[in-house]
């Protein structure tokens, strides 16, 4: 069994770990680097709940092998808004609109739209649609998490993937509760 | 998952070596979409995993001279859905490749992980199939291009041998004038495999026959299908929606679908005939609708 | 999963017979099974590679005769395997039956009825698959049978 450096950056922060081959990205951020945000709902890469952003696309992290963000810039539901501070126009969007309720799915679904719109910061009702396909959601029937984000498009403008967002990075921050 | 060792190469030489060296207890990876899943559900449980993703001369998509395209077998789908020489070279083919699955499984999954893995539902088989693209495959001994008609040889089974690595897919130039089209019946949700799926290309003389007829089809046997009877059928001559429709009936004997979630073998077959006779009538009218003005 | 698989074997009654009922010769007809050890009392051990692309199964296991009928030309088998390392286990239940070929004393029909199931993880993956996979696995074993029997091995 090998073990790896992995070098990367991580909500705006440089990290070293050192992980063995098989260990899932889920488990790096979720185990080793206590970032509990990113949630794991079906482990093969279909609900979008563990969505996370590396190197600007968005992937399944319950997909990738820990290996795979060696030398990456990954961004994770933390990283997009400082702790105790503003919160991003999306995320603002999906309070005042009601775009979650239980909350399971919800950080995926931000991640999600946080990557529509740093590509089409405009979009319409269909590609909104068309690209959060991929994020489940049991509770809100997804008509709130459209209407939150074409809110936010309209309210904001383009808003890049936070890179140095002073964000949640490592175990000794934990959100209560989390 | 059984615990593996993980040897990321940064060469195509690299990488056959390192597969000469474990055999038959090494696994490529490549984006690790499928990968991942098999050796989480252990179905496969290679003692080496070799990761191409490094290896940047399998990335890209380039325009050939001549008007081919050859795309990296390390290439990701979005990247090939995105690349302005694959909608230069054919706009179906980036539309074939938005279809797969969901945004994120195409920024990870490639292009060649995708045909080695070799299950008929993919979307990209028949759109290769319809294109006449091949396979390039490198081994120690050199190189050879398996044509995709003939790559798959049963579910999950290619014509890639021990020792092979796949490295690219190349598509000739299209005839002048050619219509392609994908239509993809969906059972249910928009990013899961299809019930059916068809590819096909068209091109018509002026005087109305066909010059050129390509089908091929997803989710319809233990492999792609490239429907050559419905071709025979309809290649050289007039192509009415009459033609069109008694072509597609004899889709019906060369799929061999399954019973599955997506559908009944009996209610498969049905759709084939259904949506090859729907895709090729879509195609004749643009046709028409061309030269019409 | 049951299957059913008729075949005509160019050979008479007698000599399909004798020879189905020599186990570790029938056995090697099944494409992927090298050879099997008898364990006295009908009974058979071996092993089955199946291969479902990358996924590669041994398939390690007894078979045993449970029913002949020498004058009816009638047998039943049952096979139990399983591949430990892949996590997964087959049981089949298999009946033949002889008759000759309606006017032809040289001409055998043989009659194979099989109730397989597959468990374990493989039992997941894809049961129309597996489904697929066998009826192969059974078309070219019934192949291979007629074939052995007619060179008159």
């Amino acid at each position: 069994m090998s073990t790896h450096e992995l070098r990367f950056t991580l909500n705006g922060e440089p990290r070293q770990v050192s992980v063995p081959a098989h260990r899932r990205l889920i488990d790096l951020i979720r185990e080793d680097l206590a970032l509990t945000g990113t949630k794991e709902g079906c482990s093969v890469g279909v609900c979008g709940a563990c969505t996370v952003i590396v190197d600007g696309n968005t992937m399944s992290a319950c997909l990738l092998p820990a290996t795979y963000v060696d030398g990456a810039t990954v961004t994770t539901i933390e990283g997009l808004s400082p702790e105790g501070g503003p919160l991003t126009p999306l995320q603002d969007a999906f309070i005042r609109h009601g775009g979650f309720q239980c909350g399971i799915c919800t950080p995926g679904q931000i991640m999600a739209a946080t990557a529509l719109l740093a590509e089409n910061p405009h979009p319409t009702v269909d590609e909104v649609k068309r690209w959060m396909m991929g994020n489940l959601c049991r509770c809100t029937g997804y008509y709130k998490i459209v209407e939150s984000i074409m809110a936010a498009a309209e309210v904001s403008a383009p808003v890049p993937i936070p890179a140095g967002a002073a964000g949640l990075s490592g175990p000794t921050h934990r959100i209560a509760g989390s | 998952m059984r615990e593996f060792d993980f040897h990321p190469a940064t060469s195509t030489a690299e990488a056959l070596d390192l597969l000469g060296r474990y055999g038959d207890d090494a696994h490529f990876m490549a984006g690790g979409t499928s990968l991942m899943l098999m050796m989480q559900q252990g179905l496969v449980q290679p003692g080496h995993v070799v990761g191409l993703r490094n290896i940047r001369e399998l990335r890209g998509v380039r325009s050939v001279p001549g008007g081919g395209l050859e795309i990296g077998a390390t290439t990701t789908h979005r990247e090939v859905e995105r690349a302005k020489e694959t909608s230069a070279y054919c706009p179906t083919l980036a539309e074939n490749f938005s279809r797969i699955a969901t945004v994120r499984i195409r920024n990870q999954a490639t292009i060649g992980g995708n045909l080695v893995h070799a299950d008929p539902a993919q979307d990209p088989p028949p759109m290769l199939l319809a294109l006449d693209a091949e396979a390039v495959v490198a081994s120690k001994s050199g190189e050879r291009a398996i044509p995709i008609d003939g790559f798959f040889e049963d579910f999950f089974q290619t014509a890639v041998r021990e020792g092979e690595l796949l490295t690219a897919v190349r598509f000739p130039r299209l005839p002048d004038g050619v219509l392609t089209t994908y239509v993809k019946f969906l059972p249910r949700t928009e990013d899961d495999y299809a019930t059916v799926s068809v590819a096909a290309a068209l091109k018509l003389g002026t005087d109305g026959r066909c010059e050129h007829v390509r089908v091929a089809l997803g989710s319809a046997g233990p492999t792609p299908i490239r429907a050559h009877q419905v071709e025979d059928a309809l290649s050289g001559k007039q192509i009415t929606p009459q033609a069109i429709d008694d072509a597609a009936e004899l889709v019906r004997e060369e799929v061999d679908p399954i019973d599955d979630v997506r559908g009944s073998a009996r209610y498969k077959r049905e759709m084939a005939r259904v949506w090859t006779s729907r895709a090729l009538r879509g195609l004749l009218e643009r046709s028409n609708g061309r030269q019409g003005g | 999963m049951k299957f059913e698989h008729k075949a005509t074997i160019p050979a008479p009654i007698d000599q399909v017979w004798a020879f189905l009922m020599d186990v570790p010769k029938v056995a090697t007809c099944a494409p992927g099974v090298d050879s099997v050890e008898p364990l006295g009392d009908d009974r058979y051990r071996g092993t089955i590679k199946v291969a479902v692309g990358p996924i590669k199964l041994a398939l390690q296991g007894d078979v045993s005769i449970t029913e002949k009928d020498d004058a009816a030309k009638k047998a039943s088998m049952r096979a139990d395997a399983a591949d430990k390392r892949a996590g997964g286990a087959v049981k089949a239940v298999m009946s033949m039956a002889l008759t000759q070929t309606p006017g032809n004393p040289n001409s055998t029909e043989l009659l194979m009825e099989t109730d397989a199931q597959v468990m374990g993880r493989i039992g997941e993956f894809g049961q129309p698959i597996i489904r697929k996979k066998a009826e192969q696995t059974m078309n070219e074993f019934a192949k291979n049978l007629q074939q052995a029997i007619a060179a008159g091995r």
